[in-house]
Formats: structure tokens, C-alpha cells, sequence
């Protein structure tokens, strides 16, 4: 089980496709820095797939004033979850 | 395998430079939060324009703060290691001052805690330590 991280927008970015694509069936998402633009509606609606396991963090969703405004089906952690969400998956593959 | 049950060893690489991108600020962070949970933070890596990270010679304004500092601060108090692939520190005027002397270069530009490193060193720190993050640009 790997954990992906993703820092590039779905807005201005084909990459959160390729991750789509990549990613396991039971493998995690999680959208910082600009990454976390894509937790908002409607540019999230292409992670719905992964409810569940689509992850942003809190920081870069407060520092970009979306922190209310994420999605439903995205989970939103704090610093501590990143770190447990790393320490719980066998690696982690950075998207850039 | 961990030292401690639970507890697991963490290398961080470090491809962004600081004040440009948000990597710098987002492995500061990541790593003050590890340790937090009683991880350890052994080994930090600066590859790419991540190696700006290691100038002795930034001088950011007094508001801002000092990434520089952060990363020697944590090699003073958890004892990180902090390597610099020597390939890419070079070409971005990061010298030690081994380096300076061999390049007849007027000053040197990086200093202990932060050490110039092979790319071998990150495969090493990948195969030895329990997780590898990368915080990129």
C-alpha cells in the first residue's frame, strides 16, 4: 500500500490524472500545497473515486482559505495525520 | 526496521528551494511534526534546487523566517544529518570549503552541519532508513 502525495492542482495540471492512474486499489491520496486546491468542488469531483482514502491537508487548505470549502468524500488532516498516514502505508511516491 | 516498536527512522529529500516554492516550508514542517510523534528525523537530503537550502550566506529579512537556521537548529537538537549532492551544489555555486580551494573560488558558501554528498548517499538513506519522503517543487 503506498501513499501518494500531490502537490500540483487539477486546474492547471493533467498530472492528478496520472495518478489516477497509477495509484493501487488500495492505495491513498493526499493533496498539499496546491495539491489541495483539487479537494474543492468541482475540480474534486475527479477524485470521488477514491472515497475513502483521498486525504488534504489542513495547513494548505486554512492558508488558501478553503478550509470549509473542501468536499465531503476528502478527509482533511493536520500535520500528525501526514506523518501517520506515512508511517501507516509502505511508501510514499511524490507527484510533482 | 524500526528501533522502537512503532517508532521508525525518516529521511526527507528536499528538491525545492526555499522562498520560491512551498517544499522548504512543508518538510520543516512534516519533520518538526515526526518528531513530535517520537519518530526520528536521521537524515535530510537537498538535491536540485533543494541545495539552496544549505547557503551559509542567506541573509533573509529579520519577519521572515530563517530556513537556513531551521535546518542547522535541527541538526543541533536531533542531530539530522544534512546532506547536499555535491553534483548539484556545485553548478549552483554551494561550495564547501574543500571545494572552494580546489575550484580556486574567493569563499565558500556551505558549512557544517550541512555536508557535501554522492547521489549513493540518498540510495543509501533509502534502503536504510524506514521511510523516505520527498517534498519537490
Amino acid at each position: 500500500m503506498l501513499l501518494h502525495l500531490l502537490n500540483r492542482s487539477p486546474a492547471g495540471s493533467r498530472l492528478p490524472e496520472d495518478v489516477l492512474r497509477a495509484m493501487g486499489p488500495d492505495d491513498r491520496l493526499l493533496l498539499i500545497e496546491s495539491g489541495v486546491y483539487g479537494a474543492v468542488s468541482p475540480q474534486a469531483d475527479c477524485f470521488k473515486t477514491l472515497k475513502g482514502r483521498c486525504y488534504a491537508l489542513q495547513d494548505d487548505l486554512s492558508a488558501r482559505g478553503l478550509a470549509e470549502r473542501h468536499a465531503d468524500w476528502i478527509i482533511p488532516v493536520d500535520m500528525a495525520g501526514f506523518v501517520a498516514l506515512t508511517a501507516e502505508t509502505q511508501r510514499t511516491v511524490s507527484w510533482y | 526496521m524500526a528501533s522502537e516498536q512503532g517508532k521508525l527512522r525518516y529521511a526527507l529529500v528536499v528538491l525545492g528551494a526555499p522562498y520560491s516554492q512551498a517544499a522548504t516550508h512543508s518538510a520543516l514542517r512534516f519533520g518538526e511534526a515526526l518528531i513530535t510523534q517520537g519518530h526520528r528525523l536521521d537524515t535530510v537530503f537537498f538535491y536540485h534546487d533543494g541545495v539552496y537550502n544549505t547557503s551559509r550566506l542567506a541573509a533573509p529579512p529579520q519577519d521572515e523566517p530563517h530556513l537556513v537556521d531551521a535546518w542547522v537548529r535541527l541538526a543541533n537538537e536531533q542531530g539530522t544529518e544534512l546532506l547536499v549532492c555535491v553534483a548539484a551544489a556545485l553548478r549552483r555555486g554551494l561550495l564547501d570549503e574543500r571545494e572552494a580551494q580546489r575550484y580556486g573560488k574567493p569563499a565558500f558558501s556551505v558549512e557544517p552541519p550541512f555536508v557535501l554528498a554522492g547521489i549513493g548517499q540518498l540510495v543509501e538513506a533509502g534502503i536504510t532508513h524506514d521511510r523516505m519522503v520527498t517534498f519537490a517543487p
